[in-house]
C-alpha cells in the first residue's frame, strides 16, 4: 500500500455522489445569503425549511465523519516514526475509533430524521485537508479547524434537538460533542509539540487553519449572528482549549466569508 | 480453624496453583514483547491506511475500531518493556527476523478497492490466528508469578483478539459468496501462511516452543 492516498482514490459504494467544493462554492443558491437579512437563518424548528435543512446537515455530518475517519487512519500510516511519533499515531488510532462511532451514530440519526445515505452529495474537502503532506498541517486543518467546526455544528444540532423536542438528537449530539472537544485538544497539544522548535512551521500550520476556517464558513454557514445557520459554540471551544482571541478570529473570518458571499451575489445580480 | 487473624495461613491458598519459575527469562520475555509490539504497530498502521481504500461501509467502520485495538495493544507492550529492563523500548520493538518483516509487508501490500477479501484474509485468517497462538503460548509458558504483569496485559489483549477475529471472520464469510471469491481467499491465505511458516511465527522460531535464547526451566 502506498503512502498518501489521493482524494480521487477514496473508496465508496454506489450510493455516494461526489461533488467538488468549487461547485458547491459557486452554487448560485448560495446567494440566498442576501435574503437572510430579512429573517433569522438559524436552525429553528419554527422555520418551514428546518427539517430539510437539518436532514441535509446530518448527511453532511455523516460524510464528514467518514472522511475524518479516513484522514485519521491515513495519518497512522502515511508517516514514519520520525515525522509522526508512536504516541501521535496512537491518538490518531483512537480518533479512528471515535470517528467510526460518529459514522454509526450519524447513519442511525439520519434514518431517525428521515434521510438516507446518498440523498445528498458528498464534497471531499475534509479529506483533502486531512491528507496534506505535513502532519502539523493535518493537525491544524483537521483537528483544530474542522473538528472545531464540528463542535459548532454538533452544539447547533443539539440545541435544535432540544428546541424541537427530539431527545434522541440531543442525546447523540451531546456525546459526539464530548469527543470533538477531545479531538481539538489533542490537535492543539500535538501541534504545539511538533512545532516546538520550528516557529515557521507552526506559522504555516496556523495559516492553513485560518484558510480552512474561512472556507468552512462559506456563504455565512457559520457565525454568531441570526444570519448564520450554525452558531459558534464559544463555551465548548473554550473547553477544547481555544482562547478568546482565537475564537474572536474565527468569528471575524466567518463574518468575512458572509461578506464575500454577498459581494459575489451583488456581482452576479 | 480459627479466624482471629493471628493463626498462620499459607501464602498460597490451596486453590492457587501458580508456580515458579516459568520458561522465559527477563530477556526472552522482553524480546517477545518487543516483537509483538512491532507486529501490533505495523498492523494498526495498515488498518488505518486501509480505511480509505475499502468501499464497503461496514468494513470501513470495523477497520476504524480495530485500528485502535491494535494501537492499544502496542501501547500495552511498549509500557511493559522498561519493566523488563529494556529502557529503550524502540531498540526492542523490531521484527523477530526478516521473515516476520516479509510477512507483515505482504499482509499490508493490497491497496486496490476491489481487494477487500485479500486485505481481510491476511489479517483475520492468517495474522490474528498467529497472534492468538503466540500470545496464548506466552501466557501459558511464562511464570504466572514473576511475569504476571505481562500475563495480565496478554489476557486483555487476547480478549480483543478473539472478538476481533470473530468479527473479521464474519465479515469475510459475508463477502465470500462465490467459488471464485473462496478461491481468492484460500490462495491469499496459503501465500501468507507460507511466509508465516518461513518466519517461524510472529516471534520467530520458537514462537510456540523452544526459544533460540537460553530459558529458565523448573
Amino acid at each position: 500500500m502506498k503512502r498518501f492516498l489521493p482524494v480521487d482514490e477514496l473508496a465508496r459504494d454506489e450510493r455516494f455522489v461526489r461533488t467538488s467544493i468549487v461547485a458547491g462554492f459557486n452554487d448560485p443558491r448560495n446567494g440566498r445569503a442576501t435574503e437572510r437579512a430579512i429573517s433569522s437563518a438559524r436552525l429553528e424548528p419554527g422555520r418551514a425549511a428546518a427539517p430539510d435543512r437539518a436532514r441535509a446537515l446530518m448527511h453532511g455530518i455523516f460524510v464528514g465523519e467518514i472522511q475524518a475517519l479516513e484522514g485519521a487512519g491515513r495519518t497512522t500510516f502515511d508517516f514514519d516514526d520520525a515525522d509522526a511519533p508512536f504516541a501521535l499515531k496512537l491518538d490518531m488510532a483512537r480518533q479512528c475509533w471515535d470517528e467510526a462511532r460518529h459514522v454509526e451514530i450519524s447513519v442511525k440519526l439520519g434514518e431517525h430524521m428521515g434521510t438516507e445515505i446518498g440523498e445528498y452529495t458528498e464534497s471531499t474537502f475534509l479529506y483533502e485537508a486531512a491528507c496534506v503532506p505535513d502532519p502539523a498541517m493535518r493537525l491544524s486543518g483537521v483537528n483544530r479547524a474542522l473538528e472545531g467546526l464540528a463542535i459548532d455544528v454538533f452544539n447547533t444540532m443539539k440545541e435544535f434537538g432540544d428546541a424541537s423536542g427530539d431527545p434522541v438528537l440531543h442525546f447523540c449530539e451531546d456525546w459526539m460533542l464530548a469527543d470533538e472537544v477531545t479531538h481539538v485538544k489533542m490537535g492543539s497539544d500535538w501541534l504545539r509539540r511538533l512545532t516546538e522548535q520550528d516557529p515557521d512551521r507552526r506559522a504555516r500550520a496556523l495559516e492553513f487553519q485560518r484558510t480552512v476556517d474561512k472556507l468552512f464558513s462559506l456563504g455565512g454557514f457559520r457565525g454568531e449572528t441570526e444570519e448564520n445557520p450554525v452558531q459558534i459554540a464559544r463555551r465548548f471551544r473554550e473547553l477544547a482549549g481555544f482562547d478568546t482571541d482565537e475564537i474572536d478570529e474565527i468569528a471575524a473570518l466567518a463574518a468575512e466569508a458572509l461578506a464575500d458571499a454577498r459581494s459575489r451575489e451583488a456581482v452576479a445580480g | 480453624m480459627s479466624n482471629d487473624g493471628r493463626s498462620p495461613r499459607p501464602a498460597f491458598a490451596p486453590w492457587d496453583r501458580r508456580e515458579l519459575p516459568g520458561l522465559f527469562s527477563v530477556e526472552e520475555s522482553a524480546r517477545r514483547v518487543g516483537a509483538y509490539s512491532w507486529v501490533e504497530q505495523r498492523l494498526f498502521e495498515a488498518l488505518g491506511g486501509w480505511i480509505a481504500t475499502v468501499p464497503e461501509l461496514d468494513v470501513k467502520l470495523v477497520l476504524g475500531r480495530h485500528c485502535y485495538h491494535h494501537a492499544w495493544h502496542a501501547e500495552q507492550f511498549q509500557a511493559r518493556l522498561p519493566e523488563l529492563r529494556e529502557m529503550n523500548p524502540a531498540r526492542c520493538t523490531v521484527p523477530a527476523n526478516d521473515g516476520v518483516a516479509a510477512l507483515l509487508e505482504a499482509v499490508i501490500e493490497p491497496e486496490a478497492t476491489e481487494h477487500t477479501i485479500e486485505k481481510l484474509t491476511g489479517v483475520f485468517r492468517v495474522l490474528l490466528p498467529r497472534k492468538i497462538a503466540a500470545y496464548t503460548y506466552h501466557l501459558n509458558a511464562t511464570s504466572s508469578i514473576t511475569d504476571a504483569p505481562t500475563q495480565r496485559s496478554l489476557r486483555f489483549i487476547l480478549q480483543d483478539e478473539f472478538e476481533d477475529w470473530r468479527e473479521g471472520e464474519m465479515l469475510l464469510q459475508s463477502l465470500i459468496t462465490t467459488p471464485e471469491a473462496a478461491a481468492r481467499a484460500a490462495a491469499r491465505a496459503a501465500e501468507l501462511e507460507a511466509l508465516a511458516v518461513a518466519a517461524g511465527g510472529i516471534a520467530g522460531p520458537g514462537t510456540l516452543g523452544a526459544s533460540p535464547t537460553p530459558e529458565v526451566t523448573p
